[in-house]
């Protein structure tokens, strides 16, 4: 038998932070979007928005246009940073394609 | 989606739900949203990543057995398809032997850490190059332009991180200029775009290039990229410009848009999403002015076109880069052109009607752009297809004939320029390939 070696060229990838917790319920607690508004996000985070609002007391959704929307925007510091001000308790980002 | 989270330092892992792409079309039935919200919601309170925590560190040995080299070799390359590392072409196994051959190029350590390959995250260092260029059938005197290459690429001003997932199928482009093009055997001239078993360095530089866009990138076709058609992207576009033919007075591109000193080696990566070529000569009896003026406009015809993607570069990167052969270049230098005057020229002639961007629902698109400058360029009318002349690239390039001059579309946030930096040992290498590749 012939044996042949190599490197594996699909390298390594760092994991520096863990993904955020999850919450315990829905119920009363505080939920943003982040929008790029594309991809029917304008139909589809509003038709959710308003599940979340009927399935679970309490709840506050802030509005889809809550926080800066477009592809352009939406990943900046600036965006994140009025995510976090804005107190929500989870975040929903929508939509890729 | 994972490739993006892991690219921000997370587990390549994300809560999402996904639906068929018809989902998000126009007028399309969003009724799943409701059926399905329970995923949403369990998303949001019940998620948790399935993969463990993982750690940068040198890439692991593979070892393959088979009956025969030749049936290893096979073995090896099903093996690199199978897990998704090749391009349907043969590979070289990146074995030790051959990925040190090819660090015999390397002019920084092995381990010189050039940045995280984006969207996937993959750990991008000297050594990476040397496995994909290795697997690309490359020799070790392209490394310094591959690490030049990789070097621009991962530049955030490149644009790469969002070029790398796009639906618009861009591929990069690098031009070399400086002695090296010619030292390495990197095609100026006929069929420089194409393939070249005499010169055949700008294949392997760009195929190594695409590997780790894949490999460490993660831009597989339909999982890390969206690309509809992905055109170009065997080898991408690696060429140098022929600065021999450049026209006295003329500056070579490199020089001209980063700053380069005469001379010296460097790269210019800028990323496109088409290829044209343009058979600008006259077919009659035009004298030279005819013939040059009635090839420029037609150049300009071919680039007054509502390219959307190319708004991505409109502010700072190009509209595209423009090929002419060196023969040609002469020609219109005698007649007083020179690239600062055919910049003006091409943008002058390839403004686009207010009226023709609007039938084509150009200006939403446009209203949406990050840049402001973009953005305000709605109140011209013609409505030029770049921010200013400046951001034409014109290169020196191709056969010595003077029929045909190509343009590659832009699609290119900015441009980025690299000095090559070269190993003491590169004579030593020269002198190899002069041996292994035969006279010129």
């Amino acid at each position: 038998m012939v044996s042949l070696e190599f490197h594996d060229p699909s390298g390594a990838i760092e994991v520096k932070q863990p993904h955020a917790s999850r919450i315990a319920t829905l119920a009363g607690k505080r939920i943003g979007f982040v929008s790029n508004e594309q991809w029917q996000a304008y139909r589809m985070l509003p038709r959710l928005k308003a599940l979340l609002e009927a399935d679970f007391p309490g709840i506050e959704v802030l509005p889809i246009d809550a926080f800066p929307q477009g592809n352009a925007v939406i990943g900046s510091e600036e965006t994140a940073s009025l995510v976090k001000a804005s107190g929500v308790d989870a975040v929903i980002i929508g939509n890729a394609a | 989606m994972t490739n993006a989270v892991a690219g921000v330092g997370l587990a390549p892992d994300a809560a999402m739900v996904t639906f068929p792409i018809e989902m998000f079309l126009p007028g399309s039935d969003i009724s799943p949203v409701e059926t399905r919200k329970r995923e949403f919601y369990d998303g949001l309170t019940r998620w948790r990543s399935a993969l463990a925590r993982d750690g940068a560190g040198e890439a692991p040995m593979i070892c393959v057995q088979g009956t025969s080299v030749e049936n290893a070799f096979a073995r090896a390359n099903h093996l690199m398809l199978a897990n998704r590392w090749g391009d349907g072409l043969p590979l070289w196994p990146p074995t030790r032997e051959r990925v040190d051959w090819i660090l015999g190029g390397a002019a920084q350590p092995r381990g010189r850490g050039l940045g995280t390959f984006p969207p996937r995250g993959g750990v991008t260092t000297v050594e990476s190059c040397a496995i994909a260029l290795a697997m690309a059938g490359g020799r070790p005197e392209y490394l310094p332009v591959l690490v030049a290459a990789v070097g621009a690429f991962l530049d955030a001003a490149s644009g790469s991180e969002q070029l790398q997932a796009a639906s618009g199928s861009a591929f990069p482009v690098v031009i070399v200029n400086g002695p090296i093009g010619a030292q390495i055997r990197l095609n100026a001239g006929f069929g420089c775009l194409g393939p070249d078993p005499q010169r055949p360095a700008g294949a392997s530089i760009g195929r190594a290039l695409r590997l780790l866009q894949q490999n460490l990138g993660g831009a597989l076709p339909g999982i890390g990229t969206m690309a509809n058609y992905g055109g170009m992207r065997y080898t991408n576009v690696v060429f140098a410009e022929d600065e021999a033919n450049l026209p006295a007075g003329w500056t070579p591109h490199g020089t001209e848009r980063h700053g380069f000193a005469p001379g010296a080696s460097s790269i210019s990566l800028a990323f496109a999403n088409g290829v044209t070529n343009i058979r600008r000569r006259g077919a009659k009896k035009e004298t030279p002015e005819e013939d040059a003026l009635q090839g420029m406009h037609r150049m300009a015809d071919f680039m007054r076109v509502p390219n959307m993607p190319g708004l991505a570069g409109y502010e700072r990167g190009t509209p595209g880069i423009l090929m002419i052969p060196g023969v040609v270049a002469q020609t219109m230098a005698g007649l007083g052109w020179t690239k600062a005057s055919i910049r003006e020229f091409l943008w002058e002639h390839s403004r686009i009607p207010a009226e023709q961007l609007r039938r084509a629902g150009c200006p939403a698109w446009i209203e949406i752009d990050a840049s402001k400058v973009t953005r305000e360029s709605l109140a011209l009318d013609p409505w030029p297809i770049t921010a200013s002349p400046d951001n034409f690239m014109i290169v020196v390039a191709g056969g010595g004939h003077p029929t045909n001059s190509y343009w590659l579309q832009g699609y290119s946030p900015g441009v980025v320029g690299r000095p090559i930096e070269r190993p003491s040992s590169f004579e030593r290498l020269l002198a190899d390939a002069e041996r292994d590749l035969g006279p010129r």
